[in-house]
């Protein structure tokens, strides 16, 4: 390393939390210009570090030291003037305030007086500044609300960079990114570095651990396990650490079937939807077949129209043409409600948003989806028959959680997208449509949920998956559809398919033609 | 030793007897009840005499009415400022219906359900329909509500409602509409906690977009709640016409605050889908009991506006104790 000295330590970190100790007496260093990535599985403790760093969270054990001398931080506001920033996971930014004005804010904290005069000019030459050091080239009055959920990360680092930060935390920056966007924002990471910035870099990626960061620090449930250079080690070394365990396969592998006679259980054919927001995407003529037991998986870039293909089959989308088929006889679905009746079941991306209702209890989410199936007359509801339904489902799916009337609020991430299956599958489903199943949960998790959505399939339920990860839709899928800025590029069988062929054509890739192939086709044709 | 070795022990014995009773959302309130109870008791001789108990809780019968009705509605995550004008139009159609149409009681007091259910049902259908946040559309309720009590009594009160009495009369030592918002309270409770309509309304006010998803026809249950609320507030303008025996066409007057302030001394958050069902009634006391110590204390009424509002200020942040911020 540079210094012997280093920037950051922090000794013997305690931090409880109500029934969880989250931190168990963590120690890190942290050197000047060195990008240090912190990994761990979801309830190791990342966040709540960095957050205790940032004086979100303070700690009741141990210290903070910045250049060998101990820092009081307790409030977010103590960690600016230290030169520590946070970028949060979520945007933190306000939606309907311009560029300009959510980078200026950042200054605020600093204006002496309570009140300063704005002059828009020095508002924007200001921001000005940071914008272009992020090789970010948009109009600064534009309200942050308009823009993708990559610029807005960029403009939270720019506001950062506005705030005078020497130490930026990063709580996992990519998660909502294209690989394009990745790769913007690793190279600026690299810029903020040779000018001397320290990084701090909370990811799931492994991958992304090497191919950014210097040093790596694993926590595991809320203990430091180790830190390492990242030239000395390898991904192997690393999960093992972060489980505590050895790895098993993160994709599971499937026996993959190309139905030839059957019927298919639901045909869309040349879907087309206009979109609800401002710079929302819109849907162009989308086709396909799904049959029993078939997983077909869906696959595209953050606004390539995954989310709204999902919500379409729904009823949740303004569909303008185009016609669903169930068995064969049109159908027309105008809400959930509908859908659930011809056995469609939409399992959203962002769990705690639109998944669960947090302030109910494990039962009572797993119930929620057939409030039927555990009801008497009059709608009475029987709460030992909830019990039995959420305990049978709680065992199936080995969801951990300490009991039935646990409020899901408490639960792991994995956990929770757990309860969410449970919930679906409770309604007797006959298509299940998963948006980002393992999205923003843990290694562990990720291998759960994949078993289980394979295990169903097996069971004969048709599922639709979709996902950015490449990697899951080739071990899951037995047919993969490709969506680009709304528009269906491929659907071809999982069979001779490569990471690189998928990666290029849901980029909107080289390939100036693509030939559809349709399932009897059996293969397909891409010239260059 | 010993002795201080036994005071811990107690101590430890409470900690432990609160950390297992506050899993209750009725504990608070409930405390406070018993609490603000026994201090009346010690403040004014004649608290406990039975002719104010009596009073007291006629007078808590229709605030509960309204609170158990505004209660549900929160749980919703929705607001509804129209139960004072409500609960005034329905009082006055009954009073109408009975004295210039010379309607038998039992017609009178149908009519009144009839009029406060198809206000909540207008409510219903100006949120989900004409897709206007409740706070606003439940204020042109208010608003219009109480225009309409005003151009029906021309501004006069409507009087001889002596049949009304029914509601004021005594079975089992207690009057009738004291049983009423009673059984109210336990049917609120059912409801809620015991009804696959009562876990929608708490998975709304939870997070609606996640009950949308799993099915959950949100829009039905806003509607069927909203006008139940409003059959609630009639009930509530009903009681009004048996204690006063008028019909008068300022009735209820601000009421829609203390229903609200009922509802969060009982315990629900404004913002939804936490609370106790039964928490409401208890708040409803609380309101009347503060108002009824202070004028036997002979405080005047100015002053008993502030103490109120101190008192849901002291509460509320009772309430959200632990929380990190709230809007």
């Amino acid at each position: 390393m540079a210094s012997n000295e280093p920037l950051l330590k922090a000794e013997g970190i305690v931090k409880k939390f109500p029934g969880v100790v989250a931190l168990k007496g963590v120690d890190f260093d942290l050197y000047q210009g060195e990008i240090h990535a912190l990994v761990g599985q979801n309830g190791a403790g990342k966040s709540t570090f960095v957050k205790i760093l940032n004086g979100i969270y303070i700690a009741d054990q141990g210290k903070i030291l910045i250049n060998g001398k101990e820092v009081k931080i307790r409030r977010p506001i103590d960690a600016k003037r230290n030169g520590i920033t946070l970028v949060h996971q979520e945007v933190t930014l306000i939606p309907y305030l311009s560029i300009v004005e959510n980078i200026f804010l950042a200054k605020i904290p600093f204006t002496k007086g309570p009140i300063t005069a704005l002059n828009k000019k020095e508002m924007e030459s200001f921001a000005r500044k940071y914008l272009e050091l992020l090789n970010l080239r948009i109009n600064p009055w534009i309200k942050v609300k308009e823009l993708s959920v990559g610029e807005q990360q960029l403009v939270q680092i720019a506001r950062a960079l506005a705030e005078n930060a020497n130490i930026i935390c990063l709580d996992e920056p990519t998660s909502a990114l294209t690989p394009a966007e990745v790769d913007n924002l690793f190279r600026i990471l690299r810029d903020l570095k040779k000018s001397g910035k320290t990084i701090i870099f909370i990811t799931h990626h492994i991958d992304e651990v090497f191919r950014i960061a210097d040093r790596v620090t694993v926590l595991r449930d809320g203990e430091k396990i180790a830190t390492l250079e990242v030239s000395k080690t390898d991904p192997y070394e690393i999960v093992k650490l972060m489980l505590g365990r050895e790895p098993s396969r993160f994709y599971i592998t499937r026996e993959k079937v190309f139905r030839e006679e059957e019927k298919p259980i639901l045909v869309v054919k040349n879907l087309s939807t206009v979109p609800e927001k401002i710079r929302g995407i819109s849907l162009t003529n989308i086709s396909f077949d799904l049959y029993k037991g078939e997983i077909l998986g869906v696959i595209g870039l953050l606004g390539a129209g995954k989310t709204e293909l999902g919500k379409a089959l729904i009823g949740l989308e303004k569909v303008v043409s185009g016609e669903i088929f169930i068995d064969g006889k049109k159908v027309s679905i105008k809400s959930p409600i509908d859908a659930l009746k011809y056995g469609l079941y939409y399992l959203p991306e962002n769990r705690r948003v639109e998944g669960l209702v947090l302030t109910l209890t494990v039962r009572e989410n797993i119930i929620l989806s057939a409030l039927k199936h555990t009801t008497k007359l009059m709608g009475l509801r029987d709460i030992n028959a909830e019990k039995k339904t959420a305990l049978e489902w709680i065992k199936k799916l080995n969801i951990v959680t300490p009991s039935t009337e646990t409020k899901a609020m408490s639960l792991s991430g994995g956990n929770q997208q757990k309860v969410v299956i449970a919930k679906a599958l409770v309604a007797k489903p006959r298509v299940l449509i998963f948006d980002e199943p393992t999205m923003g949960i843990d290694v562990g998790a990720k291998v759960e949920i994949r078993k289980i959505i394979s295990d169903l399939a097996k069971q004969g339920l048709s599922i639709i998956l979709m996902s950015s990860d490449v990697d899951e839709v080739l071990a899951l899928a037995d047919r993969i559809l490709i969506l680009y800025k709304g528009s269906q590029v491929a659907l071809m069988p999982n069979k001779d398919l490569t990471r690189d062929i998928i990666m290029d054509l849901m980029s909107g890739g080289s390939t100036n033609e693509i030939v559809f192939s349709s399932r009897e086709g059996e293969h397909m044709e891409i010239s260059t | 030793m010993g002795k201080t070795g036994g005071s811990e022990g107690l101590v430890d014995t409470i900690k432990n007897l609160w950390s297992k009773l506050s899993v209750y959302e009725e504990v608070k309130p409930l405390i406070a009840l018993i609490g603000l109870f026994i201090a009346s008791a010690l403040l004014s001789p004649y608290f406990l005499t039975s002719y104010n108990q009596r009073i007291l809780l006629l007078q808590t019968a229709p605030l509960a009415m309204l609170a158990l009705g505004e209660s549900m509605i929160i749980l919703m995550g929705s607001i509804d400022l129209s139960p004072g004008s409500t609960m005034a139009l329905a009082g006055t159609v009954a009073a109408i219906v009975h004295i210039s149409y010379g309607q038998p009681l039992s017609v009178s007091i149908l009519a009144g359900m009839a009029t406060g259910a198809a206000v909540g049902f207008i409510n219903g259908l100006l949120v989900t329909k004409a897709k206007i946040p409740s706070f606003v559309a439940t204020l042109a309720a208010l608003v219009a509500g109480r225009g309409m009590v005003l151009i029906l009594t021309g501004g006069q009160p409507i009087v001889g409602l002596t049949e009304f009495r029914v509601f004021t009369e005594a079975i089992i030592g207690l009057p009738n509409m004291v049983w009423i918002f009673i059984v109210f309270t336990g049917i609120n409770l059912l409801l809620l906690r015991r009804t696959s309509l009562g876990l929608k309304i708490y998975s709304i006010g939870g997070n609606e977009e996640a009950a949308r998803y799993s099915g959950i026809n949100a829009d039905l249950v806003k509607l069927t709640i909203f006008t139940l609320a409003g059959f609630y507030y009639s009930i509530a303008g009903l009681m009004m016409n048996a204690r006063l025996e008028v019909a008068y066409p300022w009735t209820g007057w601000g009421y829609e605050l203390d229903a609200i302030a009922s509802s969060v001394l009982g315990g629900i958050q404004l913002t939804g889908g936490i609370g106790s069902p039964i928490g409401p009634a208890m708040g409803a006391y609380i309101l009347t009991l503060i108002t009824n110590i202070l004028i036997l204390m002979g405080v005047s009424p100015y002053v008993q506006w502030v103490v109120k509002g101190a008192v849901l200020a002291v509460a509320a942040t009772a309430l959200t104790r632990g929380l990190k911020y709230v809007k």
